[in-house]
């Protein structure tokens, strides 16, 4: 049921001074939009907590574009912790948004940031707390119209169910077009069928009521999405791309938090994609064709943002910061101009080579906290067989000249049960580790408080990559092999950790399946899990018996390969990459054969560029 | 600008915290009063530190869920500026549940202002009680005679002297509770917080605390208000 548009701040005001972190749910930061007029109201929701929330970039730049809109205003809301939810559900008090306090139920689209896959029992929580259906056939003709889109949104088929509609791609442009398309059908009196028609003609948007779930012997178990006759939806739903990232705002991020926030920072996006082709990157296949902002525009906004902001730290981020052709002249200029006003230059991901160590040198990384590097596998074949276009040398040199510049730290990510993994390029891990050890030592000195950290996460397979027919690595298995692995590193200057390997294997199902997942997630709801990225909220027992109860085994699911030639159950939507080039790249991996990045050589043939009629942009020569 | 003191680069600030931010905890404060100083183009100091940090001081820590008339903050200026120009600038960039309302400058060199604001001055109301303010008057008496008084913070027991922290404590009547005006005094062992010393008379109840001012307790018993200029 809609419920009324009021300002409700009264009622959590009370429970404020019983929460952990009263300062979640305050609202009024430096730089909120306070006019929500609107007559059109929108709600982006960020299945998280506030710090967690807070820096999305995407969310932010769907709320400056759509407050920017005549007639149409845009809030914010968060997950409220679990003190705070359980307090309002004592008290009856729904899901509020942020900047007006008003119902999420009472606004006329409310969209979720799908981040990752374990946010999806937070997605139902979020509904739950709000007073809002659980199922989109379940909601009322003037419920709002409950939409997601962002990173995960790419096999968003087990949350098909709980969603009208999925914006696929860049979000500049697209909301604003559906926002649109929902008021004018609403001023015309059309019915929520109706406007979920005309919202499944619009770029990049996909309507998951449209269209059946069929299983047959050309599918996997978890079948394939058709639409549904008479409906006009497309058979792909290929994403909204915009071709030039230069001709959006770079000073997109307003809002400066009370409370510290994960990133807190004034963030400018200086490229978006990345053409490297790691195999297992969700990322780096979906965010394609590399889209670079010009130093011209990246150099204002950054000073004009830290003087609106009042931030002492700015960001240049993306997924690959080092890869853009101006990285050290921004750099560069940027620390010349900001250090004396004590105000740090970051950029977040370390490019494996003697660049990546200047650029780190160059934003004075701590010394202290150390440098992180990414070989993601420990032997040059596993290497090959992941695009991981890194070589034992390049790591060499990148170390070297970390450690003559002064660093005792280093921090090594790997992934394990990589595809054709075997004991033998696991032991390289720590044997590579321990190399970096050395080469400390004889550079520092044996005295030296030399030390490596490794980072082992556990490999999940994920839609639209050339992985995507991969298992996941049954837990047993897993544990054998961590366990391998400490037994090699025996240096006490080195230091092994595991990524959690239970939430892997959920996180693994949700990438698997189908609309059938729906189930799975709505069992673990009800039996109590929520924040399952948080280690301390996870709830693996809980997982099971909602498994058990639908008739599922979690290992059975996240472990299966699917065959090459198979129906997928995301097959109907399309990043633009071709599913011909993920199969090339998977036969590639078998081989070990590695594929050059487009922005460094020539093309190499993913599809994405002309099939959505864009390109590479490149602010300068790449290097 | 004529009866400024010759090497006048330290700013003083008081500053509010009203409304909803009073939930808001010191860190968070800091951040923001910080953050506000950047927005406002006054030219502050920075450390020669490696995190070069904006050189500010702040008063006392005020609890979460209090309010106060009167919060301070001293600035180390690396330019000299008129002070009511900075109180603009600095007003125009705050939050307004943290707004400045007004601004001296000092000399560099002055007592560190944590530790000289040592006296506080609190408005406490507190609802829903079944004793009035005579009963609570009598019991803070009989704490105030036993002296230490223990107390839980988290998980964590703590203690604090009430001959050292606590002035005076007055108590009146009013329609659905009582209305408490507390003075209380920084010692080497901390501040008492007006809810601990609720909390110990008549366990957890609803109550609003406000500071309504600090100042510095001299030697002869006299307060000196932090925006005095001295000679
Ligand atoms: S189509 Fe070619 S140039 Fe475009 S992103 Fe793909 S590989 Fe690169």
């Amino acid at each position: 049921m809609r419920l009324a548009r009021e300002d409700r701040f009264g009622d959590i005001e009370p429970l404020l001074g019983l929460v952990e972190k009263p300062s979640r749910y305050l609202d009024h930061e430096w730089g909120v939009c306070e006019d929500q007029d609107g007559p059109f109201h929108t709600c982006l929701i960020y299945a998280d907590v506030y710090e967690v929330g807070q820096p999305n970039l995407g969310l932010a730049i769907l709320y400056d574009e759509l407050n920017a809109q005549q007639g149409f205003s845009c809030e914010r809301a968060y997950l409220p912790w679990v003190d705070m939810a359980d307090l309002m559900r004592e008290h009856g008090v729904p899901m509020l948004s942020l900047e007006t306090s008003s119902p999420v139920a009472s606004f006329d689209i409310v969209g979720f940031t799908l981040a990752h896959e374990l946010v999806c029992t937070n997605v139902l929580e979020a509904l739950d707390l709000a007073g809002i259906a659980l199922r989109s056939d379940e909601r009322d003709e003037d419920d709002p119209l409950v939409i997601a889109g962002g990173p995960s949104a790419w096999n968003c088929e087990p949350l098909a169910p709980a969603l009208d509609a999925v914006l696929l791609g860049d979000g500049e442009g697209a909301l604003v077009e559906m926002a649109r398309c929902v008021r004018d059908a609403r001023d015309e009196g059309l019915s929520r069928g109706q406007i979920l028609l005309r919202l499944a003609q619009l770029d990049g948007v996909y309507v998951p009521s449209l269209y059946d779930v069929v299983v047959d012997k050309t599918s996997t178990r978890w079948g394939y999405a058709v639409p549904k006759e008479g409906t006009g939806a497309p058979a792909m739903v290929r994403k909204h791309c915009i071709p030039d990232l230069a001709s959006t705002d770079p000073a997109v991020q307003r809002i400066v938090p009370y409370m510290s926030v994960v990133q807190d920072r004034f963030a400018v996006e200086v490229l978006r994609g990345c053409a490297r082709g790691c195999r297992f990157c969700q990322a780096g296949m979906t965010y394609r064709p590399v889209r670079e902002r010009p130093f011209e525009q990246v150099v204002p906004a950054v000073r004009e943002g830290l003087r609106t902001s009042g931030f002492d730290e700015c960001a240049l981020t993306s997924l690959s910061t080092t890869d853009h052709s101006q990285c050290a002249r921004m750099v560069r200029t940027l620390n010349e101009e900001l250090a004396s006003a004590g105000v740090r230059v970051s950029i977040p991901s370390q490019r494996l080579d003697s660049f990546g160590v200047e650029m780190a040198t160059a934003v004075g990384s701590s010394r202290k906290a150390g440098l992180t590097f990414a070989p993601e596998a420990g032997s040059q074949r596993l290497r090959d067989v992941i695009n991981k276009n890194v070589t034992e040398r390049d790591l060499e040199f990148a170390v070297t000249n970390a450690f003559k510049s002064g660093y005792r730290r280093m921090k090594l990510y790997f992934m394990m049960g990589l595809p054709t993994e075997t004991d033998e390029d696991l032991l390289g891990i720590p044997r590579l580790a321990e190399d970096v050890l050395r080469m400390g030592r004889e550079i520092l000195g044996p005295r030296a408080k030399v030390s490596v950290s490794i980072s082992v996460a556990v490999f999940v397979p994920k839609c639209h990559t050339p992985f995507q027919w991969a298992g996941q690595l049954p837990l047993e298995e897993v544990h054998r092999r961590q366990q391998l692995m400490l037994h090699a590193a025996t240096d006490r200057a080195l230091r092994v950790s595991y990524h959690g390997s239970w939430p892997s294997l959920v996180e693994g199902v949700l990438s698997k399946m189908g609309r059938a997942g729906f189930d799975l997630i709505l069992a673990a709801w009800r039996l109590g899990c929520r924040f399952d990225a948080w280690s301390d909220q996870f709830d693996f027992d809980a997982w099971n018996q909602a498994a058990a109860e639908v008739g599922l085994n979690l290992e059975d699911v996240a472990c299966e390969t699917f065959d090459l030639e198979a129906r997928l159950p995301w097959d109907h939507t399309s990043p633009g990459v071709s599913k011909g080039y993920l199969q090339r790249e998977w036969r590639r991996a078998m081989s070990a054969e590695v594929t050059p990045d487009c922005t460094f050589t020539s093309c190499t043939g993913c599809g994405v560029c002309p099939s959505l009629g864009v390109s590479n942009v490149l602010a300068g020569e790449r290097a | 600008m004529s009866t400024l003191p010759p090497n006048a680069c330290r700013l003083r600030v008081r500053y509010v915290k009203d409304g909803r931010l009073a939930y808001l905890g010191h860190l968070e404060v800091m951040q923001t009063v910080m953050r506000s100083v950047r927005r406002s183009g006054v030219p502050f100091e920075v450390g020669n530190g490696f995190a070069r940090r904006m050189r500010i001081q702040f008063s006392q820590a005020l609890p979460v869920g209090a309010s106060s008339r009167g919060e301070y903050y001293d600035l180390l200026l690396s330019d000299p500026l008129d002070e009511q120009e900075a109180l603009e600038a600095l007003r125009l960039a705050s939050p307004k549940a943290l707004a400045p309302n007004a601004a001296m400058l000092l000399p560099r060199r002055v007592p560190a202002l944590e530790a000289w604001a040592d006296f506080s001055r609190w408005k406490v109301c507190v609802r829903g009680l079944s004793m009035d303010a005579e009963e609570f008057a009598a019991r803070v008496q009989e704490l105030r005679e036993q002296d230490v008084l223990r107390f839980m913070r988290g998980e964590k027991e703590r203690s604090i002297s009430l001959a050292q922290t606590l002035v005076s404590c007055e108590a009146s009547d009013v329609a659905n509770g009582i209305d408490l005006v507390l003075q209380t005094r920084h010692s080497s062992q901390g501040s008492l917080r007006p809810a601990v010393l609720v909390n110990a008379v008549c366990g957890v109840a609803p109550l609003r605390v406000c500071r309504m001012g600090q100042w510095h307790l001299a030697d002869d018993g006299y307060l000196i208000d932090p925006m005095t200029r001295g000679e």
